[in-house]
């Protein structure tokens, strides 16, 4: 009395092949065990399925019933295989058939009153069966939307007994259309118009947008640079398909997407607190789980008040910044994240924020500000291709009509991402005799001048000139960023 | 390295130091230059240490302008208006010269080791009447201000609160029999009250840099700097009414943003404008 059934689990994002056997030995003392390297949530998930499949009105088995996770070798988490236990039970015992078992993978929690739940995760699972040539999945209603999305059958299933019902022919499921969730751009998202004044901001952040750039936002607390922050997803071109399921794939895995989601069509905004620990931006755990960066992925990460981030938690996102992805070794095996974002960051200019600000006076000592200034290193703020200094606007800008809405930008910075795309604009002689003039007298570094080449070639798209003009250059050189923050 | 060591006996002792009431016994010179360099046409720039972007500017625009014509900027290697008194004689490959109030082979501060190496190679000197190897002490400061105030045939402060070291050396430069001049500020900023101060006492007002050459016997070296024109001369026009950020600029002027920027940086590589902290002065009255 063997059955056996095939379902997934994730290392990182890799779904990996997972059999679930099931074993009744006769004239035995009734008994019900889980082998295989299950977790703690695994091994529970004795008590859900036993519940389950009463709650079902089918017929637990009264045998001594082994369960084993093949390979055995690999670590198994959480709750995603209850739905295939209990259906390997099940066929087994010689409930459902075990042909028909056999032609989908099964991905679910189950409730005790035999409901299904979804786990987070369905889209790769989805996609590792779609690979490995499965008919269908089976899983919560709830995610195969999600699951549909890699291409695959998928079958929503609200409670045990329909599975069962189904898997023995008495029904039929209707497999769910994948939808492409392309949710609308303008859905409530914090709108540029809000913005008033802070022109030079806000050019900034269209540069950032179109050329995926690095922002440093740098002065006095209250000057609207994290409001200015929240604003760039709302002016990035909306997400490739391809990106859009890389994206879809990463917020399953950690759980974030909503019930009944599609395909995420926007680029993701992640804003950690500064008390997060560096596994909880970077990535990682015992069993590695995606990091703000990861959730950032193909969007923006937003750093507010930088210098009060821990210091390994601001080096740690140099890997991610330079590779675009996030490597995590642990004894059990590696696991690979991506991690290509934008990141904005914000600062003062010195500890008790007076500086920059007219009004204020600056009550920092010297020692003070540079204590302050250490805290990011050089190397952080050169990765920033764009450094802003936000001035204290006047009370008539901040009178001032609204500014222009998002979707305008956004049309502009779609336009020059398109074209940076193609063959990247050059410069013209002068241009290039400016930006060794400026190397000579500004305290430009050799990085700071790529990075500036870098943001002049951005204006140019911006402004639709095939040539990088001087006047580009010029512009480019001016966010090289106030001495203040270390910056050249 | 040269290290040297001069005696008041020496011929090549500064005699506009030995004029003062209480000369050095001996100087220690770090630095290549002949001893000849402190008799030149000294001009020491001094101010606060915590001196807002305003100091900044007007220091480093002053020593710039002077050096090109020939002054010998001296001043204290300290942070804020006497880093940027050095930095800007050193942008037009001027000679200026540091008075320290430790050891000659002491980097203090720290942060500005690096300067005083530059300082060096441009010509200059970094002088101190201590022996190497004299730690920095809070009571020696005083002294090493005798020494600038002492060295120098005028001395302009840039910014000082009101209790500020660079009023001390105002006080030496009196004695001394020296000019002194302040560079006005706002009233309403604190570290305007000492450089205000002592133009209510009768210091010379510094308005512009031909004022600091007159008072030195210089002449101005005809405009080097290519006139402005265009957008640049508009952000210009704009700025004559005081700093501005770029924003407040994109408002008066009626440029895109964008264009403001440009030409900040244009008109910031001819050194017709600083930046800091997000605002933009002038560096010239138009």
């Amino acid at each position: 009395m063997l059955a056996r059934s095939v379902t997934y689990t994730l290392v990182g994002l890799e779904p990996q092949r997972v059999e679930v056997e099931a074993h009744l030995r006769t004239g035995e003392t009734p008994a019900f065990s889980i082998v295989g390297l299950a977790d703690r949530a695994c091994q529970e998930a004795k008590h859900r399925v036993r519940s389950g499949v009463q709650s079902a009105l089918l017929e637990w088995p009264n045998r001594n019933i082994t369960v084993n996770l093949a390979p055995a070798a690999l670590r198994k988490e959480g709750s995603g295989f209850d739905l295939a236990i209990a259906l390997t039970v099940l066929a087994a015992s010689g409930q459902i058939p075990v042909e028909r078992l056999a032609l989908h993978v099964c991905y679910g929690e189950l409730a005790l009153d035999g409901r299904i739940r979804p786990v987070s995760g369905t889209i790769a699972v989805a996609e590792g069966a779609a690979r490995a040539g499965a008919g269908a999945v089976l899983c919560a209603a709830v995610s195969a939307p999600e699951a549909a999305l890699a291409g695959i059958d998928a079958r929503p299933v609200r409670h045990l007994a329909e599975a069962v019902a189904y898997l023995r022919g008495e029904t039929e499921i209707v497999p769910v259309e994948p939808t492409e969730g392309e949710a609308p751009h303008d859905d409530g998202r914090p709108d540029l118009r809000e913005v008033r004044g802070q022109e030079r901001g806000r050019r900034a952040l269209e540069i950032a947008a179109s050329g995926g750039h690095n922002l440093l936002l740098a002065g006095p607390p209250g000057t609207g640079k994290t409001m200015l922050a929240r604003r760039l997803p709302s002016i990035l071109p909306p997400l490739s398909r391809s990106d859009a399921l890389e994206v879809t794939r990463i917020h399953s895995v950690a759980g974030l997407l909503p019930p009944g989601a599609g395909l995420v069509g926007v680029p993701p905004f992640r804003a950690p607190h500064h008390g997060a620990s560096a596994a909880a931006v970077v990535g990682g755990g015992a069993t590695p789980r995606p990091g703000e960066v990861s959730l950032a992925h193909r969007g923006v990460l937003l750093l507010d008040e930088l210098p009060e981030f821990p210091r390994p938690v601001l080096e740690a996102l140099r890997q991610p910044l330079e590779d675009g992805l996030v490597s995590v070794a642990r004894v059990g095996g590696r696991a690979v994240f991506p991690a290509r974002f934008r990141l904005v960051g914000t600062m003062n200019l010195c500890p008790c924020g007076g500086r920059g600000d007219p009004r204020l006076d600056c009550t920092c000592t010297a020692a003070r500000v540079a204590s302050y200034r250490d805290k990011v290193s050089r190397a952080l703020i050169d990765r920033f291709d764009l450094v802003v200094a936000m001035p204290r606007p006047r009370a008539e800008e901040l009178a001032a009509p609204d500014g222009e809405e998002s979707a305008a930008v956004r049309r502009r910075v779609v336009a020059a991402a398109e074209r940076l795309a193609g063959p990247s604009p050059a410069r013209v002689p002068a241009a290039s005799e400016l930006l060794d003039r400026a190397v000579e007298r500004l305290p430009l570094s050799g990085r700071g001048r790529a990075r500036v080449a870098r943001v002049s070639r951005t204006i140019a798209a911006l402004a639709g000139s095939v040539d990088v003009l001087p006047e580009h250059v010029a512009e480019a050189l001016s966010y090289r960023g106030p001495v203040e923050v270390g910056a050249t | 390295m040269t290290v040297r060591r001069i005696t008041r006996s020496s011929t090549e002792y500064p005699p506009l130091l030995a004029q003062i009431p209480d000369p050095p016994p001996a100087l220690w010179l770090r630095g290549d230059a002949a001893p000849g360099v402190l008799c030149g046409p000294t001009l020491a720039l001094v101010g606060a240490r915590a001196c807002s972007s305003y100091g900044r500017g007007v220091a480093r625009a002053l020593a710039r302008e002077t050096a090109a014509a020939g002054a010998v900027v001296v001043s204290g290697l300290a942070r804020g208006i006497d880093g940027e008194a050095h930095r800007g004689a050193l942008e037009s490959n001027g000679v200026t010269i540091a008075v320290l109030g430790c050891g000659i082979d002491r980097d203090y501060p720290s942060a500005h080791g690096e300067l005083a190496r530059k300082i060096i190679a441009a010509g200059g000197l970094v002088v101190s009447e201590y022996e190497p190897g004299v730690e920095p002490a809070p009571w020696r400061f005083p002294a090493r201000n005798r020494i600038i105030a002492g060295l120098s045939r005028a001395t302009v402060v840039v910014e000082a609160r009101e209790r500020s070291g660079a009023l001390i050396t105002a006080d030496f430069a009196l004695e001394d029999g020296r000019e002194v001049m302040a560079v006005p500020g706002e009233i309403t900023s604190g570290l305007s009250v000492g450089t205000n101060a002592l133009l209510r006492l009768g210091a010379t007002p510094v308005t512009c840099v031909a004022d600091v050459l007159e008072a030195l016997g210089l002449e101005q070296p005809i405009a080097a700097s290519p006139a402005v024109a265009g957008d640049g001369a508009t952000v210009l026009d704009a700025l004559a009414a005081g700093e501005a950020t770029v924003d407040e600029l994109t408002r008066t002027t009626g440029l895109a943003p964008a264009t403001v920027s440009a030409a900040l940086t244009a008109l910031e590589l001819d050194g017709h404008v600083t930046s800091g902290e997000g605002a933009y002065r002038s560096t010239i009255a138009r």
